[in-house]
């Protein structure tokens, strides 16, 4: 008996890889998403998403109904900021046709916008909460997102599908007293910030569960088009809002919050959780500043075309929302109907790193990954 | 060693940090932040009367509504309905002449003289995305959405569940079925045409 029958054989202790399957139906995986999760023991070896099962043929579907029609399936894209998919639609189309919008439809634009990115925010903040396993912050999120959504409902009558900023302008002017019911929610929602971060922010236990977990280098994240606080968490300054500024967005004073690392690595889970609470407070200040310089006069409608029918040609148009770079690229032959639209998802390019930066990681903090990333699957399937 | 008491020092203090805002909720309960009981009490829908200008802008989402006196079958909804739930059949008559045996009106509360008469306005309610994109380009503002600024011609409406699919189908159409018959073009036209061409 040699010294060598001693050694520790590394491949004939190893067990067999299992393979995990995690959702379509499964309340952390954000929507109708499939993770093919191949594990050693409980460590995450290799992650595959299968995706497709919310698939509605959105972009060829658009190529047969009228560039009016299409708004309301833009904004079943990403359901839970429908006002920036509209916005994103309505630049691209107007990029397209030359047509110059009235100052007042900007005004509303950026104030709808930014009150969306709020409600969405405060919902993914919530349900990664809930992901890991702090039930409160959550009811206190929606809370707050209600009184969003019942603004809304006064401005459009609808709570979550808008159809709400057209090609050209908006469907209608603000209702008189509306930006009264702004100001007062925003000075009502201010301190509300502060109790989140009490709440779950700087709570030891979240910290420890989220901080250093999932870490996404900023190579990595441009390397695979990653946008928005996902991108930011990783501490690049990006932000189409403040780098190529659309509609109006350059008449305002914000700064673009990035991770820090205060509580970790830089591009942990908690770095791009942090991103959208800073995010908050600017989104609160843009608002802030677009109610006070709105102009009372003007009309909504000046510039909305009779009949949708844009020259030949074809534009590629990105705005921000709150998922990140929301593009649209699309090809007009003069018909009423666009030839081709292609549609930049944000969250797709999210979930595409998600091999790369859960790997290693326990299945547990799958679950914190995914939800720190915050995707809609109604935007990748489309 | 310090930092493993530390640690569980600021597990704690921050939990309690946590349950302060918890506590201070539950003693600021009262009516109206709790679960609501919604067969027997709802929500307050906004207050949409509040002196708006203009009466053309139909901010409400329930069900759609029709009021077939003053539709001239122009077929604008029809086509401008993203996902074609709208469906109108229209037949050609004297223009401007009331027909009541059909329940047709010649003339619409804006004035204008009726030249179709409408034998079918279906709305499948179960495909409608509630867009109210139909609603903006009617010319004679007889499609809507019930209730908000239309209250005063149509009650809101917006729990109409069926157990039939079918159901869903609204037909607007006012022609009585023995007379569709009558208003229904003769096929023979479509054979002649058919031939000629």
């Amino acid at each position: 008996m040699g010294i060598e029958t001693l050694t520790l054989d590394r491949s004939a202790i190893q067990g067999e890889e299992m393979v995990l399957n995690i959702g379509p139906q499964h309340p952390s995986t954000h929507g109708v998403l499939r993770l093919q999760v191949v594990t050693d023991g409980e460590i995450v070896t290799k992650i595959t998403p299968y995706i497709g099962y919310l698939h509605r043929c959105f972009e060829k579907h658009c190529e047969n109904v009228t560039y009016e029609q299409v708004i309301p399936f833009v904004d079943r894209c990403d359901y839970i900021a429908s006002m920036n998919n509209n916005f994103g639609y309505a630049v691209a189309m107007e990029e397209l046709m030359g047509i110059e919008v009235s100052e007042k439809v900007h005004y509303i634009r950026v104030i709808v916008a930014e009150l969306n990115r709020i409600a969405s925010h405060l919902l993914a903040i919530g349900t990664f909460g809930l992901d890991v396993g702090a039930f409160t912050p959550f009811l206190y999120c929606f809370r707050d997102r209600e009184r969003i959504l019942d603004l809304f409902e006064l401005l459009c009558g609808a709570r979550l599908l808008y159809n709400y900023i057209w090609v050209g302008g908006v469907s209608h002017d603000f209702p008189i007293g509306f930006v009264e019911k702004v100001y007062e929610f925003l000075d009502y929602f201010e301190p509300k910030i502060q109790e989140y971060n009490d709440l779950l922010t700087f709570n030891k236990i979240f910290i420890e569960r989220t901080a250093d977990v999932g870490v996404l280098p900023a190579d990595v994240a441009i390397s695979y088009g990653v946008s928005g606080p996902n991108l930011r968490g990783s501490g690049v300054k990006w932000d189409l809002r403040k780098n190529e500024p659309y509609s109006i967005y350059n008449k305002f004073d914000f700064d673009i919050p990035i991770g820090t690392g205060a509580m970790g690595t830089v591009g942990g889970c908690w770095d791009r959780y942090y991103v959208r609470i800073r995010e908050l407070e600017e989104s609160v200040k843009i608002t802030r500043q677009a109610l006070d310089q709105i102009p009372r006069e003007g009309d909504v409608h000046a510039a909305l075309p009779k009949k949708i029918r844009p020259p030949k040609g074809h534009v590629y148009s990105r705005t921000e929302t709150p998922r990140g770079d929301l593009g649209f690229y699309i090809i007009s032959d003069g018909k009423p109907k666009p030839f081709r639209l292609k549609l930049r998802s944000p969250a797709f390019t999210a979930l595409s790193c998600i091999n790369e930066i859960a790997r290693g990681w326990m299945i547990a903090d799958v679950i914190a990954i995914l939800g720190s990333l915050d995707i809609v699957l109604g935007e990748i399937d489309r | 060693m310090i930092r493993y008491f530390s640690n569980i020092w600021q597990s704690i203090t921050t939990l309690l940090i946590g349950m302060r805002i918890t506590l201070v909720h539950l003693a600021k309960a009262r009516k109206g932040i709790v679960t609501l009981q919604y067969p027997e009490e709802r929500w307050p829908r906004p207050e949409r009367n509040i002196g708006f200008s203009h009466d053309s802008y139909n901010v409400i989402r329930s069900r759609l509504h029709v009021d077939m006196d003053d539709c001239i079958g122009c077929l604008k909804c029809e086509r401008a309905c993203p996902v074609d739930c709208i469906h109108i059949t229209t037949v050609k008559v004297e223009k401007g002449t009331d027909i009541p045996e059909a329940n047709h009106v010649g003339i619409t509360s804006y004035g204008t003289q009726k030249r179709l008469l409408v034998t079918r306005f279906d709305i499948d309610m179960s495909e409608c995305c509630y867009c109210n994109l139909c609603v903006y380009p009617c010319p004679e503002d007889c499609i809507f959405m019930t209730g908000g600024p239309n209250s005063s011609k149509q009650e809101i409406d917006y729990e109409f569940s069926e157990f039939n699919r079918s159901d869903m189908i609204f037909r607007f159409a006012k022609v009585p079925k023995d007379q569709v018959e009558k208003y229904t073009p003769p096929p023979k036209e479509k054979v002649k045409g058919d031939v000629a061409g």
